[in-house]
């Protein structure tokens, strides 16, 4: 039997066994296997009394048997007590020896050779004992077994008693007990191998269980993630989830989907494509725009180009009615991380995009209604004021100018209102061209010349001589710039002063400005309008780009206007992809600085 | 309403002097303003209209030198009566000036595209208007 085949038997026995070896082994190894070895010694010394005691056998000297039997009492009495080794000497050794003592009394008390084949007991005991130590103490001891009678007899010691004593004995004994020592070495050997073979069988069983309880454990949360998750996606009705495989084929739908689309989850999932929701017009025009194939190529191409979309798209439902869904869309790995489908995460936005274009209408219309009495109003004043035939008196003149400003401050309210609903739509665009903006500060100065004069406040310009040019739209920076200005007058008492100042910078990545070009930093105008007026009270900054917000020192100090020119500046300004800045503090001024981005020289 | 004796204005403004004119506007008060503009330019009004419709019935009869049409108005819209003229081999060559009260750039592009030869935004101012139709309608020297 090889050492794995022994292992592979070890293995397949019961636990139980395992168990109840493990329990002895710890309990006293020793201690049993002394006792163990003793037991066929005892047996045989039972049957020789119980032989005695039958007269089956002779008894020659009556105290001798009775001392004879009392040492072999005494061994077994020792090897049940004694475990360990001690001071007096080895229990493995001193019980055998004790029982050859034993046999040596018995066989000079009865006299009769059978009692002694009683050597063999402890002969085999010694013999299996570990090492040769134990051979040579049973070769020797078998010597004085034999010799003791003819010693206790006092009669002279024959040739033929010495022979067998000194020499037959010791040698059968001692080549017999070599041969049961070595087997007993090989089966102890065994049995250790056995014995680790079990602990590592243990160890083995404690580990797979420890696994399983793992895997276990890993199981059920996985288990209660997904569950997790399908309780999250399905808990989402107002809007729809879709997952589909690398083909489109739908994976994922969830309740938000059955609402939006009317179809019930088993009758789309694996059997029908995202695209069979999508206007084949649609997906032909995003073809096209893109460059790329039809179908899925052509819905995925955004994301797929940069990470993820969002966009309307048409949906059709079960009912044939289409529905504007603005659908976030993204690529899906699996655990390796490889491409397994797309997400389709979309919003119902039919009736907000309906509100949407009635508020569109409803702006137009106002602004076309308001537009059209604006017109006569002003058309007429403009007869009466430049009729050279009949002059006006010059009261009358006034009066009449007054009207005209304030019609025209009622257009320019209607075009705010427009633009910023314009802003608000999305339909706000750029007519880019290349704008030098000394000319629109220049400009701006000049539209406000009158009114600054009539306010006692003191307009500086500060613009540089050459022309700074950035890309933009020309009626829209100086509509920004104007606002800015015009505010900046407004918000100033009598005997303040207003700074218009334009300058070329550098823009670093961190924000930071410098006024020498450096190559990480990027080139910018930045337009300032400093006033010493009102102030804006720090807590209301954060809101004053907020359309019809008006800060309380403007309404404390009666301020004419209803907020929406800073919002419409600001608008301008990011659609020009710039900044709209303020330092400001409240009765010291107010200093607005917009920053553009300028083409590198 | 224009002046007996020619002003200086007037004396180096091109010649418009029986120069036949078209209005068109649902306004009253924006029609008749525009008028008084036509006449300070030294035009004739032969017809003042409220609905495309009409606008476009009288230009077929009429064959004004120039068409002055509001882009929102009843029956055809200003830029639906130009795209009519200009397809009709016997007024295409009538000019037009549209005038409107959306003045957004989409608004100019559909004017130009639908044919317009100027395009004017409500609140106009009336001197701009007296010499758009002016610049409109002057006679190239023979």
């Amino acid at each position: 039997m090889t050492t794995l085949d022994v292992g592979a038997a070890v293995l397949g026995r019961s636990a139980s066994r395992a168990w109840l070896g493990r329990r002895l082994a710890v309990l006293a190894p020793a201690r049993a296997t002394v006792l163990r070895r003793s037991l066929p010694s005892t047996a045989m010394f039972a049957v020789t009394a119980v032989l005695l005691g039958a007269r089956a056998l002779p008894v020659a000297d009556g105290e001798l048997v009775l001392a004879g039997l009392a040492t072999a009492f005494l061994g077994t009495l020792v090897a049940r007590v004694v475990a360990r080794p001690t001071a007096v000497g080895d229990p493995a050794l001193a019980v055998p020896l004790i029982h050859l003592g034993a046999v040596a009394l018995l066989s000079a008390g009865t006299g009769s050779v059978a009692v002694l084949f009683l050597v063999l007991g402890p002969v085999l005991a010694l013999a299996a004992t570990p090492g040769r130590r134990g051979v040579l103490v049973a070769a020797v001891g078998t010597g004085a077994v034999l010799l003791v009678p003819t010693l206790l007899a006092s009669s002279p010691v024959s040739p033929d008693t010495l022979t067998g004593a000194l020499l037959l004995g010791p040698l059968t004994v001692g080549l017999g007990g070599l041969a049961v020592n070595e087997r007993a070495r090989r089966l102890g050997g065994q049995a250790a191998e056995i014995g680790r073979l079990e602990a590592e069988r243990a160890l083995l069983l404690t580990q797979v269980q420890t696994r399983a309880d793992e895997l276990d454990l890993a199981t059920r949360m996985l288990a209660a993630r997904a569950q997790t998750m399908t309780s999250v996606i399905d808990a989402v009705t107002e809007q729809s989830i879709i997952g589909t495989d690398r083909d489109g084929v739908i994976r994922v739908w969830n309740p938000g989907a059955e609402k939006m689309l009317g179809l019930p989850r088993p009758e789309v999932v694996r059997k029908r494509s995202i695209l069979e929701f999508h206007l084949p017009e649609e997906l032909e025009a995003a073809a096209e725009e893109s460059g790329s194939a039809t179908g899925l190529a052509a819905l995925v191409h955004a994301a797929q180009e940069h990470g993820s979309d969002v966009r309307d798209w048409t949906y059709v439902a079960a009912d044939g009615q289409p529905r504007t869904v603005s659908v976030a869309i993204t690529p899906r790995s699996d655990d390796q991380g490889t491409h397994a489908g797309w997400n389709f995460v979309g919003t119902d936005m039919t009736e907000a995009r309906a509100t949407e274009r009635m508020k569109d209408q409803f702006v137009s219309l106002i602004s076309h209604e308001l537009r059209t009495p604006l017109t006569s109003i002003l058309g007429y004043l403009e007869l009466v004021l430049d009729d050279e035939d009949q002059p006006l008196a010059d009261e009358q003149r006034t009066y009449l100018t007054t009207v005209e400003r304030n019609a025209d401050r009622l257009l320019r309210l209607v075009g705010d209102l427009l633009f910023t609903a314009q802003v608000d739509a999305g339909r706000f665009t750029l007519e880019p061209e290349d704008v030098d903006l000394t000319t629109v500060v220049r400009a701006a100065e000049e539209t406000v010349r009158v009114t600054a004069g009539a306010a006692g406040v003191e307009v500086v310009v500060d613009v540089p001589e050459n022309a700074l040019v950035v890309p933009g739209d020309a009626v829209r920076l100086g509509q920004a710039c104007d606002n800015l200005v015009s505010n900046a007058v407004k918000f100033t008492p009598a005997g303040g002063r207003v700074t218009l100042s334009l300058h070329a910078a550098w823009q670093t990545p961190d924000g930071e400005m410098t006024t020498e070009g450096r190559p990480d930093a990027a080139p910018v105008a930045r337009l300032s309008v400093s006033d010493t007026g009102i102030g804006i009270p720090t807590g209301e900054q954060g809101k004053l780009f907020t359309r019809f917000f008006r800060a309380s020192t403007a309404q404390r100090n009666a301020v004419p206007g209803v907020g929406l020119g800073l919002a419409i500046t600001k608008a301008i300004t990011t659609a020009h992809g710039g900044t709209l800045d303020l330092v400001s503090a409240e009765g010291a001024g107010t200093t607005f600085t917009l920053t553009l981005p300028r083409p590198a020289a | 309403v224009d002046t007996a004796l020619p002003t200086p204005a007037d004396m180096a403004a091109p010649d418009t002097a029986g120069i036949r004119v078209l209005v068109a506007d649902d306004e009253d008060d924006i029609r008749n303003l525009v008028s008084l503009a036509v006449r300070k330019a030294g035009c004739h009004i032969v017809g003042s209209v409220a609905d495309g419709t009409a606008a476009l019935d009288l230009a077929r009869t009429e064959l004004p030198d120039l068409a002055v049409l509001d882009v929102s108005m009843p029956g055809a819209t200003g830029l639906e009566v130009c795209a009519a003229l200009r397809a009709d081999p016997a007024t295409a060559r009538i000019g037009i000036l549209l005038l409107s009260a959306g003045a957004s750039l989409e608004d100019v592009a559909a004017g130009l595209a639908a044919g317009a030869d100027a395009y004017l935004a409500k609140p106009f101012q009336v001197s701009g208007l007296v010499h758009q139709v002016r610049a409109l309608t002057a006679r190239q020297p023979a």
